[in-house]
């Protein structure tokens, strides 16, 4: 169970800007929470004071009840794994040795047989086995970024916090992407937590919104609740259109002032 | 398949390392010393080799493993291709160490020598990746051109301190690489001790090569590993320093060759890497001994000249990393 109580962050030499305030959350157990809002709402800043990668200045984030910051790091990588937006790999380093650093955490880099067993089970599930022996800058974005979910199943945590894992992959990966985190829930058990910029993929695939807007939590609920134009359009500052489409509420943001469609 | 193309590298890596071996020891300025010799018992092949030729050998190897490994970890932890001892102050502070050994001390043992050195190389290397850390370039030459600049300037100052103290000649002196001088050879055992940290740290210097957020995810303590990692990095830079002097070029192309055959996981690739570090010197090192034989070049002349034309391919080619990626796999 992870709960976030009266977080405030700032940065800035003074401390003048505040990027989180006072926010409390407590993370849905195995279900998706995805994070929206605009730029600079804060959501990677909550994401990163919920896995402890930047400790909370006031306010406290709790891990099974414990305050995360009193953990040992080498401890919380075993209940915690975070998955940062950007990979830009400047390392060659084959598919198979990513999958097996997520075992770090367990083993401390001598894998044992238990370990090996747990690399090659993440790597058949996210179908890598056929190519575990290539290296990372020779396959494609889709590939890569399941390698590096591979790698965070390896890691065999209850908590999965990802930052913006679409980005940088095309429509079809995307989808791609989703299914496999929605699998990670629906299969594994696992929890996991998501930032992500287009509503659409979080109303198709999350369990539970939460909208955030200059650094405050707006409003959370199912996606029926936040997709509306009464949430949304104060969270994005902008007139959004609202239709519904097999079942699932469907975000029309387009410039409806424009002569050509852009849907 | 790829097992067995794996192994046929590190076979023939093997196989020419043993060559290099026996014919770095076999060729000399006297060539009556040989091995033929050295197996039949004569005295004075026995002493040549083991007061000249295996102590020499016994020093290319490890100064050339020792920088090779040096230059990946600093390469992981910078996370930059371009990074290397002697693009980031390391060797000019170890030579203002010694500097400033002789200057205080007068003609030390190399110990206190290595010492010096090394206390000079960690600070100045601190220093530097602490300034490079409130840097934000996006650019990865800008910070190997900032470390040669930040060489500079250490180096001035060594320079003006030596002129100052009149110990020009001895600063000149530091500055010429060879495996040609007698009796600080020794010192270059104390390198095996940094190499034994780095097989046993090889995975947290690889992971710390996947950038901090990367590392921390996964329970690493990345300032600790970062401070590991410029301890082995100074303690090599410095011993190799002391004992055979400045070799340019080796603790950045040769991670760069190594790893575009063997990969970026160290704990796989780190013996590999060693070898062809020690393969490369030895060449050099035998090369610039038939040159003008029976009188022998200064080795960091050839490795500058070899490394040189090396450096230039890479840069034309693009260090691997900016290169685009090769023809992709299929998708799915």
């Amino acid at each position: 169970m992870i709960e976030v109580k009266n977080v405030t962050q700032s940065y800035g030499r003074f401390a003048d800007r505040d990027i989180l305030k006072d926010v409390s959350l407590t993370v849905r157990e195995k279900s998706i929470t995805a994070l929206v809002g605009a730029n600079g709402a804060g959501k990677s800043t909550l994401l990163g004071v919920m896995t402890n990668l930047v400790p909370a200045r006031q306010g406290v984030v709790t891990l099974d009840g414990v305050d995360i910051r009193k953990i040992k790091t080498a401890e919380v990588s075993k209940k915690v794994a975070f998955l940062k937006q950007t990979q830009q790999l400047s390392v060659k380093i084959t598919v198979k040795d990513l999958v097996e650093y997520g075992r770090f955490p367990h083993c401390g880099g001598r894998l044992r047989t238990a370990d090996k067993l747990k690399v090659e089970e993440a790597l058949s599930y996210m179908n890598l086995a056929d190519i575990k022996n290539s290296y990372l800058d020779e396959i494609s974005g889709g590939q890569r970024q399941r390698a590096f979910i591979a790698m965070i199943l390896a890691q065999d945590t209850p908590y999965i916090f990802l930052d913006e894992p679409l980005n940088n992959l095309d429509i079809r990966y995307s989808v791609e992407m989703m299914k496999v985190v929605y699998r990670l829930v629906s299969e594994l058990g696992k929890t996991v937590v998501v930032v992500l910029h287009d509503i659409n993929f979080a109303a198709a695939y999350a369990n539970h919104i939460v909208a955030m807007k200059d650094g405050e939590i707006v409003k959370e609920g199912s996606p029926d609740e936040i997709i509306t134009t009464e949430v949304l359009n104060p969270v994005f500052d902008h007139d959004f259109h609202i239709t519904c489409c097999e079942g699932k509420s469907v975000c029309l943001y387009y410039d409806k002032a424009s002569k050509r469609c852009a849907i | 398949m790829l097992f067995a193309k794996k192994h046929w590298k590190r076979l023939i890596m093997i196989g020419a390392f043993v060559i290099l071996l026996f014919l770095s020891l076999e060729i000399g300025a006297l060539s009556d010393a040989n091995f033929a010799a050295f197996i039949a018992g004569d005295e004075t092949a026995r002493l040549v080799f083991i007061h000249s030729r295996i102590p020499r050998t016994v020093a290319i190897v490890l100064s050339a493993a020792g920088l090779s490994v040096a230059g990946l970890i600093m390469q992981s932890i910078s996370r930059n291709k371009f990074m290397s001892p002697t693009t980031a102050g390391t060797t000019d502070a170890a030579a203002f160490g010694l500097l400033v050994a002789a200057i205080f001390l007068g003609h030390t043992s190399g110990i206190v020598q290595t010492s010096f050195a090394f206390a000079f190389a960690l600070l100045a290397t601190m220093l530097f990746t602490s300034i490079i850390r409130r840097l934000k370039f996006r650019e990865v030459v800008y910070i190997p051109l900032i470390g040669m600049m930040y060489g500079g300037v250490i180096s001035a100052i060594s320079t003006a301190v030596a002129f100052r103290f009149e110990l020009m000649q001895t600063m000149v002196a530091f500055g010429m690489g060879s495996f040609a001088r007698l009796g600080n050879f020794t010192l270059v055992y104390i390198v095996v001790v940094p190499l034994i940290f780095s097989v046993l740290y090889a995975t947290k210097f690889s992971i710390i090569g996947l950038g901090h957020d990367f590392a921390k995810n996964l329970g690493l303590n990345y300032n600790r590993v970062v401070f590991l990692g410029l301890v082995i990095i100074a303690l090599i830079s410095a011993s190799t320093f002391v004992a055979v002097g400045p070799l340019p070029f080796i603790g950045l192309i040769i991670p760069n060759m190594a790893t575009s055959f063997y990969g970026d996981n160290l704990k796989k690739s780190i013996y590999d890497l060693m070898l062809f570090g020690a393969n490369f010197v030895l060449i050099c090192d035998i090369s610039s001994r038939l040159v003008i034989h029976p009188f022998e070049m200064n080795v960091s002349v050839t490795i500058s000249v070899v490394g040189g034309i090396i450096f230039m391919i890479y840069l034309l080619r693009g260090m691997h990393g900016t290169k685009k990626p090769r023809a992709k796999a299929t998708a799915g």
